[in-house]
């Protein structure tokens, strides 16, 4: 099955991809996932999910740590304790 | 002075007094300007080597108690953080990037008195097989510079091999160590999943990838995993091995151990002269006292395809991070709105890395994901059952790492299939969180083939084992350098 190209640049528009000179990448895209239909070949539709499940007294304690360096010193834009973003609307 | 020895002799000459730490490094960066040049291993050098050199020749001298790794030189992969080092995943997206702490796995390789030498070329965010990703250009194989070394770990494997590293440390997510491991002549593994903590590895698809060892010994590598592997709280996905010795009896042999060989990974698509080196190893195997066999792992056949779906998918949710707020700062905000920032931020990424996020952003998504990415989970969840079984019937799972010899630059560049398909013997491991192994074997017309072995999970000593018994029978020429 062959996806269609608006479908890709659909979905590279959700990934915040810019495809104002991307074309080339659409061909390729489409080529690779042409290459996954070999999946259903697979015969594996009743095979049961493998889903990995921890309980939380496994995760390690939750509690502040401070850290040595200032890493907010690290950014270009902030404030204080803010980072600057752009305009969300 | 002989650049070329293994890491324990190293430590044996350093303790024996017949050189000092000093003269090694400065040795070392001497051979570094002498071929970096033309190879392109590093993309950046510790220029601090030297004075933590002679720093810790001078507290042997004063019969100070100095780690176990006696200032050994590493280089590590550029994906993983060094403190106060860039780590630039060799993106334009990270080209300003220092880390601020560091990886659990230069933490103990600090505390044993590693020497950190510099950071190795990968394909970008280590996604490809060649370095031909790479933003800062491709490394060359010392075996023959018209050759990609491999990837993506190509950089650290490359310093290796040329002696401008004594061992490395790569990440491997569908064969990221063991490919260039294979195509440089040197011994990569990739961990059972969860051995090596990979807190401070800058994550691809991290539920299948592990940082691993590469040295020129197995020997080597086994003591580099002795030093690295172990449980850690800021990676919850480590596993305790109780301070596993994996240098202890490594000498053993295989007398008596069943191998089996995968079907699938040594059909066609398998080129001859790797086919043939293959039938030798396995001749080898026998002599040593093995059983070999043939096992079909009808799972093979898909696992490229799922393993492509799965690492697209997790790439897609783990790289949204670089936004050029937290990361990059090419460019003021002033005159943007929020997604248009963002998407125009996100051109740094190179064509490889775009292309596999729109892949991880389509596979996963409402409508497809029934397709593609349910379907790659099930088939790495038969997969996993697959080998387990085979893991009832025999010690060891054997095939050549790469199921082609090195090629030409540029060669595969432009067909992603092809490109995927040189992944087909290594990802099996990643997708079942199984131990591999890639000892170098033969070298063909002056090109390197290397033997993948694979284990049951946290069977790495056994593995050692068997890596060490297969290198025991080779007797391969130096790197023409």
């Amino acid at each position: 099955m062959l996806v269609s190209k608006e479908e890709i640049e659909h979905v590279a528009k959700l990934m915040r991809i810019d495809l104002d000179d991307h074309t080339v990448h659409i061909d390729r895209v489409q080529k690779m996932i042409e290459y996954f239909d070999i999946l259903d070949k697979a015969g594996t539709e009743s095979e049961e999910l493998i889903i990995n499940e921890q309980p939380l007294e496994n995760l390690r304690e939750d509690k502040y740590e401070p850290y040595g360096d200032k890493l907010i010193d690290k950014l270009k834009h902030y404030k204080e304790k803010f980072v600057r973003a752009p305009k969300m609307v | 002075m002989n650049l070329g020895i293994s890491a324990l002799d190293y430590i044996e000459a350093i303790k024996n007094g017949e050189f000092t730490v000093e003269e090694f490094v400065s040795e070392t960066f001497d051979q570094i300007k002498k071929v970096d040049g033309k190879l392109h291993a590093y993309l950046s050098l510790n220029d601090k080597a030297l004075d933590q050199a002679k720093e810790l020749d001078k507290k042997r001298k004063a019969k100070e108690k100095i780690g176990s790794c006696m200032g050994m030189p590493i280089a590590i992969k550029d994906n993983i953080c060094v403190k106060g080092a860039k780590t630039t995943c060799a993106s334009k997206m990270l080209e300003k990037y220092t880390a601020p702490f560091d990886a659990t796995v230069i933490a103990r390789l600090r505390k044993q008195d590693a020497l950190f030498i510099g950071k190795t070329n990968l394909d970008e965010f280590a996604m490809g097989t060649t370095t031909e990703f790479s933003v800062y250009g491709p490394s060359k194989n010392p075996w023959n510079q018209e050759y990609v070394p491999g990837g993506s770990s190509g950089g650290s494997a490359v310093a290796v091999s040329a002696l401008e590293s004594v061992v490395s440390l790569g990440s491997d997510t569908g064969g990221s160590v063991r490919n260039p491991a294979s195509f440089c002549s040197i011994v990569g593994l990739k961990p059972t999943y969860g051995l090596v903590s990979r807190y401070g590895l800058i994550s691809y698809a991290n539920s299948i990838e592990q940082i691993g060892p590469m040295a020129r010994t197995v020997k080597d590598t086994a003591f580099l995993l002795n030093v690295i592997s172990g449980i850690d709280p800021n990676d919850n996905t480590t596993i305790d091995n109780h301070g596993e010795d994996y240098l202890k009896n490594i000498d053993s042999g295989i007398d008596g151990k069943k191998i089996g060989i995968i079907s699938e990974m040594v059909g066609k698509g398998t080129d001859n002269t790797v086919s043939s080196a293959t039938k030798k190893a396995l001749a080898k195997f026998e002599d040593l006292g093995a059983k070999c066999e043939e096992i079909p792992i009808d799972m093979v056949d898909y696992s490229v395809a799922s393993y492509y779906t799965i690492t697209s998918t997790e790439a897609g949710s783990n790289l949204a991070r670089y936004d050029n707020l937290r990361y990059g700062f090419d460019f003021d905000l002033e005159g943007y709105e929020f997604n248009s920032y963002i998407s125009k931020a996100r051109r740094s990424f190179g064509p490889e890395v775009t292309r596999r996020l729109i892949i991880g952003g389509f596979v996963p998504s409402a409508g497809h994901a029934g397709k593609y990415f349910l379907k790659a989970l099930k088939v790495k969840s038969r997969l996993t059952k697959e080998i387990n079984a085979a893991f009832k019937k025999v010690d060891f799972l054997v095939a050549p790492t790469v199921p082609i010899l090195p090629f030409k630059f540029g060669e595969k560049l432009d067909d992603p299939v092809a490109m995927f398909l040189i992944d087909f013997n290594t990802v099996t491991a990643n997708l079942t969180g199984k131990p591999a192994i890639s000892v170098p074997f033969e070298i063909s017309n002056g090109l390197p083939i290397g033997i993948q072995i694979i284990a049951d999970s946290m069977q790495e000593k056994s593995l050692f084992q068997a890596a060490y018994a297969l290198e025991s029978t080779t007797n391969l020429p130096k790197v023409p350098l």
